[in-house]
């Protein structure tokens, strides 16, 4: 029992970051149209940055990691701006140019930063009792702990600010809200920088736990896309519950069938989404 | 002789092959009612869409209160002070309409009013063209004329000086008409507000107009008092076919 609950736990604490990296891909995909296949690179930049900035540059790990999060911001915002905003309007042409950069990007990892594994100082060190059952490592506690903040502002944002009523118009009907006078330039801007300042989270946030490498970019697009399908399109609660089961699931398969078919389950669960449920958990059957 | 709030020189506009304007001039009067009509296709709603900067013209020049506007795009228009209602009307149907109003609010991007200022005026709005009971149902629950209301006081939050109305009476029964009129009439005295109107209900366009702009096959055949455009052979034949007598 106490192992099942462990298991258990690490799902939720690996959910809980696969959501806040899903929200990102979401809020592009749903203001923007735009698929951003780099999704993953930024999420490994932003745990290499944080090990950099700590380790090489000797910065506390407490200001490292939101130092990390804010330069992809800043990525993000120069992409949306050099590369993105040429193409609006032609979603095949944004595709092909963040699939381009994810690879351009995931080389640049490579050279500049090795193909090791690198991982950033953890916050704290110990482990507590949970209910008196199992030990749990307190880095994973304060992990938890940071994302559930990062999904709350994120929730907060989107429905209470003025800034989410304009994304939630544009991503309703772009050309309506810019006769409303919504500057949508301003807010894809803005909401490209977001989305890649959550992949960033996610990096900097699990890379104490698991290492990041290079190499590692691919799975966590996908990870991320398959949370947004099986959640429902341009749904925030859909990608965490998404996000959840996919973790918790993928903990509870590697424990009990095989820890190599790890990446498998989200696959399978996919294509039973794609093929019983198209339009996801939450989405809008259209 | 009051001043020139809009004013259209020789603006065209083709799609492909088809010339769905071509070298329109036009004015608006600040304060006038000015319908707008023509047979389907006539290029109504294309010249509603390139003074909005949905689209720019081709060719030509749009002013508005004296600015050239025609590379202006839709939001920064919408902040000079054109607001706009859609034939087919397209509330953010997933929002709430208080929302829908704060959309408005937002995009007229005024800075420092804190939310609940806002809300309060947004509720003006829904009172005004009283929706106020519903200000917390979703847009897509509503009948059409109440979406059609939201879709006025939408754009009247924006805080326009001239407001383009397309075929708001269209799909509305007689008495739903009388109080579309009866609105129109108060955003006009009231709200000091131009009006440039697309209608295909002849009789109240008629009544309610100052003057009407004629436009068959993107062209203006004519312009002038409402008496005058109904006599007119050529408006005549443009509705009707070419007459043999």
């Amino acid at each position: 029992m106490a192992e099942f609950l462990m298991y258990f736990t690490n799902g939720l604490v690996i959910g809980v970051i696969n959501a806040i990296s899903a929200i990102g891909v979401s809020l592009i995909v749903g203001i923007m149209r735009v698929i951003n296949f780099a999704h993953g690179e930024l999420y490994i930049f932003a745990g290499y940055f944080s090990y950099h900035l700590s380790l090489t540059f000797g910065l506390s790990p407490i200001l490292a990691m939101p130092l990390s999060v804010f330069f992809i911001f800043l990525i993000g915002i120069l992409m949306e701006r050099l590369l993105i905003r040429p193409t609006y309007g032609d979603e095949m042409y944004s595709l092909i140019i963040t699939f381009v950069l994810s690879i351009v990007l995931q080389n640049s990892a490579l050279l500049i930063f090795g193909p090791y594994p690198n991982k950033p100082p953890a916050l704290i060190s110990g482990s507590t009792q949970i209910f008196g059952l199992f030990h749990y490592g307190n880095q994973r506690l304060l992990s938890f702990g940071i994302s559930i903040g990062i999904l709350l502002f994120v929730f907060y944002l989107i429905k209470k600010t003025w800034f989410g009523k304009s994304v939630r118009a544009i991503s309703q009907d772009r050309e309506m809200a810019s006769l409303m006078g919504i500057d949508h330039w301003r807010i894809n801007m803005i909401s490209f920088g977001l989305g890649a300042a959550l992949a960033g989270s996610a990096g900097v946030i699990i890379a104490p736990i698991f290492p990041v490498t290079p190499t590692g970019s691919s799975a966590i697009s996908l990870t991320a896309f398959v949370v947004v399908v099986l959640g429902g399109m341009g749904s925030l609660k859909g990608c965490v519950v998404g996000g959840l089961i996919l973790g918790i699931l993928e903990n509870l398969g590697a424990a009990y069938v095989s820890t190599m078919y790890r990446h498998i389950f989200a696959f399978i669960i996919l294509i039973l989404v794609l093929v019983f449920r198209p339009w996801g958990l939450f989405g809008q059957k259209t | 002789m009051s001043r020139r709030i809009l004013e259209g020189k020789g603006v065209a506009k083709s799609f492909g092959g088809l010339m769905a304007l071509r070298q329109i001039d036009f004015v608006l009067e600040e304060g006038e009612i000015v319908g707008l009509i023509g047979p389907n296709g006539a290029g109504k709603t294309t010249l509603f869409n390139v003074v909005s900067g949905v689209y720019p013209p081709d060719r030509g020049e749009l002013f508005f209160d004296g600015r050239l506007i025609s590379s202006l795009k839709p939001y920064q228009i919408c902040r000079l002070g054109i607001g706009r209602t859609f034939q087919i009307v397209r509330p953010f149907l997933k929002m709430t309409c208080l929302e829908n109003i704060l959309i408005s609010l937002i995009g007229r991007g005024e800075r420092g009013k804190t939310l609940e200022e806002k809300k309060k005026e947004a509720r003006e709005f829904l009172e005004f063209v009283g929706l106020r009971n519903r200000e917390n149902s979703l847009a897509k629950d509503l009948t059409l004329i109440e979406k059609k209301r939201l879709e006025v006081a939408r754009a009247l939050a924006t805080k326009p000086k001239l407001l383009l109305l397309d075929e708001v009476l269209a799909g509305l029964n007689p008495s739903e008409i009388l109080q579309a009129l009866e609105l129109i009439h108060v955003i006009r005295t009231q709200m000091k507000i131009t009006i440039f109107w697309i209608e295909h209900v002849m009789g109240a366009i008629m009544k309610a107009s100052d003057r009407i702009i004629v436009l068959d096959q993107g062209e203006k055949i004519k312009e002038g008092k409402p008496e005058e455009i109904v006599s007119d052979p050529r408006v005549i034949e443009a509705y009707l076919g070419e007459s043999n007598a």
